[in-house]
């Protein structure tokens, strides 16, 4: 039993633009003749919360496009996405025609966006804050905040924090070599005390009193980590310190997310076999070591060459905050104008949205739940009036757990900037808008926007009913 | 005879070095692009599968490939489906002198420095000017800090050349004038009215000096000479203008009126920001050309009742009525290749780009603006072959740049090179 589609299925359905997804809830799937391809409100439960996203192109963020399809939500998850669905009467609805579906962003780390919260996230989260509404309007609906993870849940802190404890946070720096040595010595200790831990495991079955290996001084961050109950994570961006950390994680079998990076092009191969993990800045500028012979400094090509070698890229803004200084373009505020520097670079368009979605929330532990738009994940949706990546993209609704949350024309910030038209003449964003893009790649869809200016349909209302 | 042949053999041997298509003195050169952007006089235009005939450092023509003929000879150099856009142009650029602090010269001298020269610290080909030339940037304002209300003069730049002679467009490219917002700081702090002051007492003083240099030379007399005040003869004679870090409603409005309208010198608002939009329809009005960054937002802010929106200063300068609106970067305050992301941003936040003015306010307005439109600024015929190849819409940050050349010279390719931006 097929309980979830998967994301072939998902990048065929969107190639053959015919076959709705839906959750198949073994046992009820009693049809009211809407057809095999009908999504059906399973009669049992009444109270359900349905939203149904409609008539939008909707970018999954895992390669496939959907033009003009519906995405539908039950109780804050993705019920079904496709063509034809049966939406229950009741359901709210978001009239989408000539827009985009994204994936809400996933910022890999920010500050501030959950107002002045800090310690127990769970506590202190102000989810009427500006900065929250203006996280909202960036498009990210997830965050990572020190080694937790939240939703950007606005007016409500209920069930936001949705993971904790994530990383295991180390330094490697060549101007400690004690300090190196003495995590190299710690990742030896733990390993041998899992070693010993095992076997006693192993044994103690028959040797009831065996007694258990002492775990006296083994460090429990490094232990966590070669358990795998928290992901290491390292903050460098010197070539030496890069390749310590890969030999560290490839001795030691982890995988660890390493902020930084710039010099990491130069080495990529090594850090894609040793399963680095890479957080990178495009913009962001070191100087090349010039008593050093290997290459060195940054370089705008880095994300795509990290890319190309197998290593996993998550693209975080110069600032991680909400810079109210005016000089626009790097903080968190422009999250979705950071990965074009490495589309400059080289980097594939869809790896460049994996950059701010899937990959982010893999690092944070998360992408079960977020980071694409797949059923059974959470109805976490930005609706964009043109490609995320576009300097003149603003999102006009943003939608967590299946609510709409952040609405571009009933908010302060931004309505005065090309605010939306009027219900009645529907929109055909201007395909000129987006540059052509020389050499196709990943095949993901780039092209025309469907003109939906014909018919006699009139658009409904932009509100959520 | 021998000798002749001996010349043709030492000619011979020199082809190493001998010009290539498009530089001086070489052969031409034909470039075939999918675009080309920035076209025309005025910059407007967009000419689909182009090709532009290149000879001697200039254009000597831009047109469909349908309809220009390449001479025999010509090097043809096909980019396929790249863009072709001419060279940007940043008005208010800070680091032709390196990297390192030991460029651009900020010396609080007086409060008032009109013979101080940024042209002294140029380091032609630093790291930063390469970048720069990855990043389009091909022509810049170099010019002093604004620690005092007079900085000095800045000269206009090409920034991809090897040596300082060939890379002055102008010089003095600019009368450095900072209003406020930086020269509260000189010595032990100065107020607004008394700057003000101090700056039309040595405008005043300037003006008359450059009046007499003008006077006598129209007479046929020998012209008084001054280095405190050289840099006025040619402001008076509309040789050159004053590039004025101004910014905020009471700034701008000292720099329109006292420089503009009393003084009747020709100023433009560079570095404009921080709420000074309120003024764009009178300094469109006198001719004041807005050249604005490093800052691209304003705030909601008590200074201006912005209800709440956060306020594009391109888009405010626009709606109020500007029609001659730049960017600049203020380098290093905004790396010098981050030039296009300004233009970006601008449009961003409600700029209108209808008419391509996000690139012509990179390129022809301030090239205009500074007074150098008759050799760069646009693709079109007669002026410098200032050409960029890129990826697609040039202002696009996602779009790279291929190729640079500056008058005909390809001073950059990212493909024989490394990409550098």
């Amino acid at each position: 039993m097929i309980r979830l589609q998967s994301l072939t299925r998902l990048a065929l359905a969107a190639a053959f633009a015919a076959l709705p997804l839906r959750a198949q809830e073994g046992g009820q799937e009693g049809s009211t003749g809407g057809g095999e391809e009908a999504a059906q409100a399973p009669t049992d439960d009444s109270d359900a919360r349905w939203f149904a996203i409609q008539g939008g192109d909707i970018y999954t963020g895992t390669g496939a496009v959907l033009r003009g399809a519906t995405l539908l939500a039950k109780n804050g998850r993705i019920h079904a996405i496709g063509y034809d669905l049966d939406v229950p009467p009741e359901a709210k609805t978001l009239d989408a025609r000539g827009y985009r579906l994204y994936p809400g962003l996933v910022a890999i780390s920010s500050q501030g966006l959950l107002g002045n919260a800090s310690g127990d996230f769970r506590d202190t989260i102000d989810p009427f804050h500006f900065r929250m509404v203006l996280g909202l309007a960036t498009g990210i609906t997830t965050t990572g905040v020190g080694s937790s993870v939240v939703k950007l849940k606005r007016f409500s802190v209920k069930d936001a924090v949705i993971n904790e404890r994530v990383f295991s946070t180390f330094a490697w720096s060549n101007n400690n070599p004690r300090g190196k040595s003495e995590l190299r010595d710690k990742f030896a200790a733990a390993a041998r005390y899992q070693r010993e831990y095992r076997e006693w495991q192993r044994k103690v079955k028959e040797q009831k009193d065996l007694p258990e290996p002492s775990k006296r001084g083994i460090d429990n961050n490094v232990l966590a980590v070669l358990n795998g109950d928290t992901t290491a994570k390292f903050s460098t961006n010197d070539r030496d310190e890069l390749l310590g950390v890969a030999r560290l994680a490839q001795e030691y079998g982890f995988r660890p997310v390493v902020e930084g990076c710039q010099e990491g092009w130069t080495i990529a191969d090594e850090l894609g076999r040793a399963g680095v993990r890479a957080v990178v800045t495009p913009r962001a500028r070191r100087t090349k070591d010039e008593r050093q012979v290997f290459d060195g400094g940054s370089s705008i090509e880095n994300a795509a060459i990290l890319h190309r070698a197998g290593v996993p890229v998550a693209i975080t803004p110069a600032t991680e905050g909400v810079d109210l200084g005016g000089l626009v373009g790097r903080d968190i505020m422009h999250l979705p104008l950071e990965p074009g520097f490495a589309v400059r670079g080289g980097l594939p368009e869809r790896a460049a949205l994996e950059s701010i979605t899937l990959q982010p929330a893999r690092y944070l532990g998360v992408s079960h739940r977020v980071g694409s738009l797949e059923v059974g994940k959470d109805c976490d949706v930005i609706v964009t009036d043109g490609d995320v990546l576009h300097y003149k993209t603003f999102v006009q609704w943003a939608v967590v757990d299946g609510k709409v949350v952040y609405d571009k024309e009933k908010e302060l910030f931004f309505a005065h900037i090309r605010p939306r038209p009027e219900a009645e003449a529907p929109r055909k964003i201007d395909a000129g808008e987006t540059p052509p893009k020389p050499e196709a790649e990943d095949g993901e869809g780039e092209g025309e926007k469907k003109d939906d200016a014909g018919g006699d349909e009139r658009r409904g209302d932009d509100e959520p009913k | 005879m021998l000798l002749a042949l001996a010349i043709t053999a030492l000619q011979a041997d020199t082809s190493a070095v001998a010009p290539r298509a498009g530089e001086v003195g070489g052969p031409g050169l034909a470039v075939l692009a999918a675009k080309a952007v920035g076209c025309g006089p005025g910059g407007h235009d967009v000419v689909d599968r182009p090709v532009v005939l290149v000879r001697d450092g200039k254009i000597e023509s831009l047109g469909p490939a349908r309809e220009v003929a390449i001479p025999a000879g010509y090097e043809v150099v096909d980019h396929g489906r790249r863009w072709l856009a001419p060279g940007f142009v940043d008005l208010h650029c800070h680091i032709a002198g390196g990297p390192g602090g030991l460029g651009d010269i900020n010396d609080a001298v007086f409060l008032t420095n009109p013979e101080l020269r940024a042209k002294a610290t140029v380091v032609p080909r630093n790291p930063l000017l390469q970048r720069a030339v990855a990043g389009g940037v091909t022509s810049v304002l170099y010019i002093p800090g604004s620690a005092t209300n007079m900085g000095g003069q800045g000269v206009l730049l090409k920034t991809g050349l090897a040596k300082y002679e060939e890379m002055v467009i102008r010089d003095p490219g600019s009368l450095k004038l900072a209003q406020a917002g930086n020269p509260e700081r000189w010595t032990v702090g100065v107020g607004r009215s008394f700057m003000n002051w101090n700056t039309r007492n040595t405008f005043q003083r300037g003006v008359r000096h450059g009046r007499a240099v003008a006077e006598a030379e129209q007479r046929g007399e020998p012209a008084p000479s001054s280095h405190q005040w050289e840099v006025f003869p040619p402001l008076v004679k509309k040789e050159t203008q004053i590039s004025t870090h101004t910014q905020r409603y009471q700034v701008v409005l000292a720099t329109l009126t006292m420089v503009r309208q009393e003084l009747g010198l020709d100023v433009y608002i560079d570095h404009g920001e921080w709420y000074g939009s309120k003024l764009a329809a009178f300094a469109n009005e006198l001719g004041v050309d807005a050249i604005l960054g490093p800052r691209a937002v304003d705030l909601p802010s008590p200074i201006l009742d912005t209800d709440g929106k956060i306020l594009g200063i391109a888009a405010e300068y626009q709606r109020n009525g500007h029609t001659r609106i730049g960017f600049n970067t203020d380098s290093p305050v905004l790396p010098q290749e981050e030039l296009s992301v300004q233009a970006a941003v601008g449009v961003r936040y409600g700029f209108d780009d209808a008419r391509l003015d996000s690139i012509r306010g990179l390129t022809i307005v301030p090239a205009t603006t500074a007074g150098i439109a008759h050799r760069v600024g646009s693709l079109a015929p007669g002026k410098d072959a200032d050409l960029l190849v890129t990826t697609g819409d040039p202002v696009d940050p996602r779009s790279a740049v291929e190729a640079v050349w500056i008058e005909g010279q390809r001073v950059y390719d990212a493909e024989a090179d490394r990409r550098l931006w």
